[in-house]
């Protein structure tokens, strides 16, 4: 009888245990909050990255303002959202040889959404397309048209209110972004701030 | 002590006892059957819900405060509201965190200096050579964001000969296809050819390792050989190789200059392939 009882007992330990480990492993899917409270209606989500490159293999491009408009909304407990607008300016190569003739977000709106893996929120954007023209006599790539398609994901900062987009984050998420039909890089970081009814209050996402 | 007693039981019975097993087995077939009773999926992991999560969270470090009781508690200058709230200023009811998170929090969008970039123009499309066709290599296998490696065979650190490539997607009316390979990053503020073959038949999807298909003429590279040659200068090199689709013959004849030559194709050519290669020496 005794035995039969630490049997059961271990089990419900086995349990407990597991649960606790899907409490925090499974792919929940966060929503976008103000001061803690789940956001009701949309709000306007407007920055500028603090920093933004794609690599295309061997030539980085960069944007000196990289502008975007997100308009976020919860539906169903789960954040969504559209780009809307990533007005760009400034954008410039690694390679004196190459400059940037055209550069321009394309297939606007992108749809983003929620997620977390292995309890760290993401945002994932989808539908990305940015054609970039380069120029350059020099430039291995002047006069050729590379356009940048795919979704990213990045992970969300609650205190800094930031979102990172980089190789890491586009792994985890199962994203990626593609030119010249392979994976390229993308490293961003990108502040998370409310532009319209929340504006100064602290924007997370759980 | 008495707990830590009670649990050094339970895990000694796991090792001991096999009816034990056989019991976790059928809890952990409960357990997944019935999701543990706390695991999201997806739709309904929201703010009042998520508890999980929202944990994790919270001790990331949001300055939410302790307000947070879940959707209902939304204040009053949402979206549903009028446009009092319009330019951006914090509307009223905001919780005492908020007004001291004022000046915290807000976007800071930078101002822009000099124009917005723009799209191509239907003339710069016209002049483009778009990247559209496919080139690939058995040799050389794309990982991540990085490029491709190239084994030493195909470098002057081995036989220093190409490797085979097949493409696809040229397109109707192409009168022939011209294959390069270039560094990526100037050498002395110059593009440098490393191998330059035009005259391939266009109904050819692939060329074979070392091996020229007939027709082909090669031309004199950036190393002053008529052929090819593939040996970075310093540790390492990301070459690019390029597949141009020319809609007329260029008559380009035997040891033809590579650099200029390019500039005749891309003056003609609207479709290529790309396929960058990273080599590294030892």
């Amino acid at each position: 009888m005794r035995r039969k009882q630490t049997a059961i007992g271990a089990a419900l330990a086995a349990l407990a245990v597991l649960c606790a480990m899907f409490a925090t492993s499974a792919s929940a899917a966060p929503a976008w909050k103000f001061e803690g409270k789940s956001l009701e209606g949309s709000e306007v989500v407007l920055g500028g990255a603090i920093d933004s490159l794609l690599t295309v293999p061997g030539l980085t491009t960069k944007c000196e303002n990289f502008l975007y408009k997100l308009t976020v909304k919860n539906e169903a407990g789960t954040g969504k959202g559209e780009v809307t607008e990533v007005p760009l300016y400034n954008c410039t190569t690694n390679s004196s040889a190459c400059t940037v003739q055209s550069i321009k977000a394309e297939a606007l709106p992108w749809a983003s959404k929620l997620t977390t893996v292995s309890t760290t929120p993401y945002i994932i954007i989808e539908g990305v397309k940015v054609p970039i023209l380069y120029e350059g006599e020099e430039c291995v790539l002047g006069g050729i048209l590379v356009t940048v398609t795919g979704s990213a994901g990045g992970s969300i900062n609650n205190t800094t209110e930031t979102a990172t987009f980089n190789s890491t984050t586009l792994t985890a998420t199962g994203t990626s972004l593609k030119a010249l039909g392979q994976k390229i890089e993308w490293n961003g970081l990108f502040p998370t701030e409310a532009f319209q009814w929340h504006r100064e209050q602290a924007l997370s996402v759980s | 002590m008495a707990q830590r007693t009670g649990a050094k039981r339970f895990l000694a019975s796991i090792a001991k006892s096999a009816s034990a097993g056989v019991t976790l087995a059928l809890a952990l077939t409960a357990l997944a059957l019935a999701g543990c009773g706390g695991g999201s999926s997806g739709e309904e992991a929201n703010g009042a819900s998520s508890t999980s999560s929202k944990d994790t969270l919270a001790s990331a470090g949001t300055e939410a405060g302790s307000g947070a009781k879940g959707p209902a508690a939304n204040n009053g200058a949402g979206p549903g509201a009028d446009s009092q709230g319009q330019g951006g200023e914090a509307s009223g009811g905001e919780s005492s965190s908020a007004a001291q998170n004022a000046g915290k929090h807000g976007p800071h969008v930078p101002v822009p200096k000099g124009p917005q970039e723009q799209g191509a123009t239907a003339e710069q499309m016209a002049n483009a050579t778009v990247a559209d066709m496919s080139l690939k290599s058995p040799a050389i296998i794309a990982s991540g964001g990085q490029p491709g490696s190239l084994s030493p065979t195909y470098t002057c650190d081995g036989k220093d000969s190409w490797p085979a490539l097949h493409w696809s997607g040229v397109p109707e009316g192409t009168a022939e296809l011209a294959l390069y390979v270039m560094n990526v990053q100037p050498v002395e503020e110059k593009l440098f050819v490393d191998w330059a073959v035009a005259g391939i038949d266009p109904s050819l999807d692939h060329i074979e390792a070392a091996k020229l298909p007939k027709g082909a003429i090669v031309a004199t590279n950036g190393f002053g050989k008529r052929g090819y040659s593939l040996c970075p200068q310093g540790r390492g090199e990301i070459y690019m190789f390029a597949l141009y689709a020319l809609p007329s013959h260029l008559g380009l004849r035997p040891g033809f200059d590579a650099r200029e030559a390019r500039t005749q194709i891309l003056a003609v050519s609207g479709n290529v392939g790309l396929l960058p290669a990273l080599y590294a020496h030892g």
